[in-house]
């Protein structure tokens, strides 16, 4: 594209903005917005006529997933190793680590388990929309059971329950039963399929949905997710 | 979302407070600011691609996106909401294009480009979003097709040919009507100071 022609430019941008321009040459043309400012400039100019008018549009709330599955996504973790000192330096160093959020989650978790958890465990910290964490779920690799703790009240009407979920990489939620809690402890236990290492293999995360006593009736969540956590393996 | 001039100012600068702390990496203002913008920006995706999976998919994407790069929103370049938007469509817009590669041989058929009877034409909205930001006159004071192909283009994200198609005119004619449609529009716009 010929720079010096800025008319050429802002028509460009003008069918950018509006989607007209496509394949290739949208390709091209973003590439080209990133390093000149003439094209930054025009893509700006068009994108403030053009996208308020799409407020319009009726609004649609998304289903309740997408959110889980952001959050999923923003906290999941490979283990880093020095998270645990990493969480109490300066607020600014993270600027430009792609890996903040899981970095933090893993922090959080370690620092919920003091003393440190044993070797071969898997954690999951369960958090609300509100992201502050309601519940840790923990395992030993070996073990077939999880333990599930509230940390935070966790209030349930008398006709509704708690159900825990695997989120699996693809495919829809399996319910890992329902989270009984028993007051004023917290903590339930619940019996996995087989050993937690093998169980929550390819599960990056677990949830939890408010549902009918009883559980689920369909065998899929059907009342809100209340809290999502990934699934951190601390080996 | 809202359309009284106050009430977005003061929405405006709600979220331009919600994308700092989410560039701080506050989770819960980034909940916050889900909560107020994805029934919007939803509604953006759904309705390009007509289908609530891919619609999901790209809000999904756009969000952790968002999350990552909230920093890079400049407050004294654009709009908190326009910014939002602009990451959504672009999204939709890539993935549409991914589409079309995978879909070449098939171009042919006729595409299912049905939406619900009770909604809204892409026409209607365009007029009823100018009306909302005091730019009537210039969505009105286009020519029909030059209208109908930018409203189509623009909340549906068709294509020139899907236009051509859609709009049974030559590929040449949908062209020119969005050309110049814009070019209307850009003219008409500035001069009622819509652009800074």
């Amino acid at each position: 594209m010929n720079l010096r022609d800025p008319e050429r430019a802002d028509a460009l941008a003008g069918e950018y903005v509006l989607g007209t321009l496509r394949g290739r040459a949208r390709q091209r043309f973003e590439r080209l917005a990133r390093t000149e400012r003439i094209v930054a400039d025009a893509v700006r100019g068009w994108e403030e006529r053009l996208l308020p008018l799409a407020e319009a549009l009726p609004a649609i709330a998304p289903p309740s997933r997408v959110w889980a599955a952001i959050l999923a996504r923003i906290r999941s973790a490979p283990a880093a190793p020095r998270a645990r000192s990493l969480l109490w330096t300066p607020v600014g160093w993270w600027r430009g680590l792609a890996l903040v959020g899981l970095v933090t989650s893993l922090a959080l978790a370690v620092a919920l388990l003091k003393p440190a958890p044993p070797e071969g465990t898997l954690v999951v910290v369960l958090a609300g929309q509100d992201a502050k964490p309601a519940l840790v779920a923990t395992s030993a690799r070996a073990s077939r059971y999880l333990t599930v703790k509230a940390i935070a009240p966790v209030a349930v009407a008398p006709d509704r329950a708690l159900e825990l979920w695997m989120l699996p990489a693809q495919g829809n939620p399996r319910s890992l039963g329902l989270v009984s809690m028993v007051s004023p402890a917290g903590v339930a236990r619940i019996e996995l399929p087989a050993a937690a290492d093998q169980a929550l293999q390819n599960i990056p995360a677990l949830a939890i949905s408010l549902e009918p006593a009883g559980g689920s009736p369909t065998g899929l969540p059907t009342g809100p997710v209340l809290y999502t956590g990934p699934v951190q393996r601390l080996y | 979302m809202q359309n009284d001039p106050a009430k977005q100012l003061e929405r405006n600068a709600r979220l331009m407070e919600l994308l700092a702390r989410t560039a701080l990496k506050d989770q819960q203002a980034f909940a916050e600011l889900y909560r107020l913008t994805s029934p919007h920006l939803y509604a953006v995706a759904l309705r390009i691609f007509r289908e609530a999976a891919a619609a999901e998919e790209v809000l999904q994407e756009s969000f952790v996106n968002i999350w990552h790069h909230a920093g890079s929103y400049v407050a004294a370049k654009s709009q908190p909401l326009t910014w939002l938007t602009s990451i959504v469509r672009n999204r939709c817009l890539d993935q549409l294009r991914r589409r079309e590669v995978e879909t070449v041989t098939m171009d042919d058929e006729e595409e299912g480009v049905t939406i619900a009877a009770e909604d809204p034409t892409p026409l209607e909205m365009l007029l009823s979003g100018a009306e909302a930001h005091a730019v009537k006159d210039c969505v009105e004071a286009l020519e029909p097709g030059q209208k109908q192909a930018i409203a189509l283009a623009f909340f549906q994200g068709l294509s020139h040919s899907e236009l051509s198609r859609h709009l049974r005119q030559p590929l040449g004619t949908v062209k020119s009507w969005v050309r110049r449609g814009l070019e209307r529009l850009r003219d008409c716009l500035d001069r009622a100071g819509v652009t800074r």
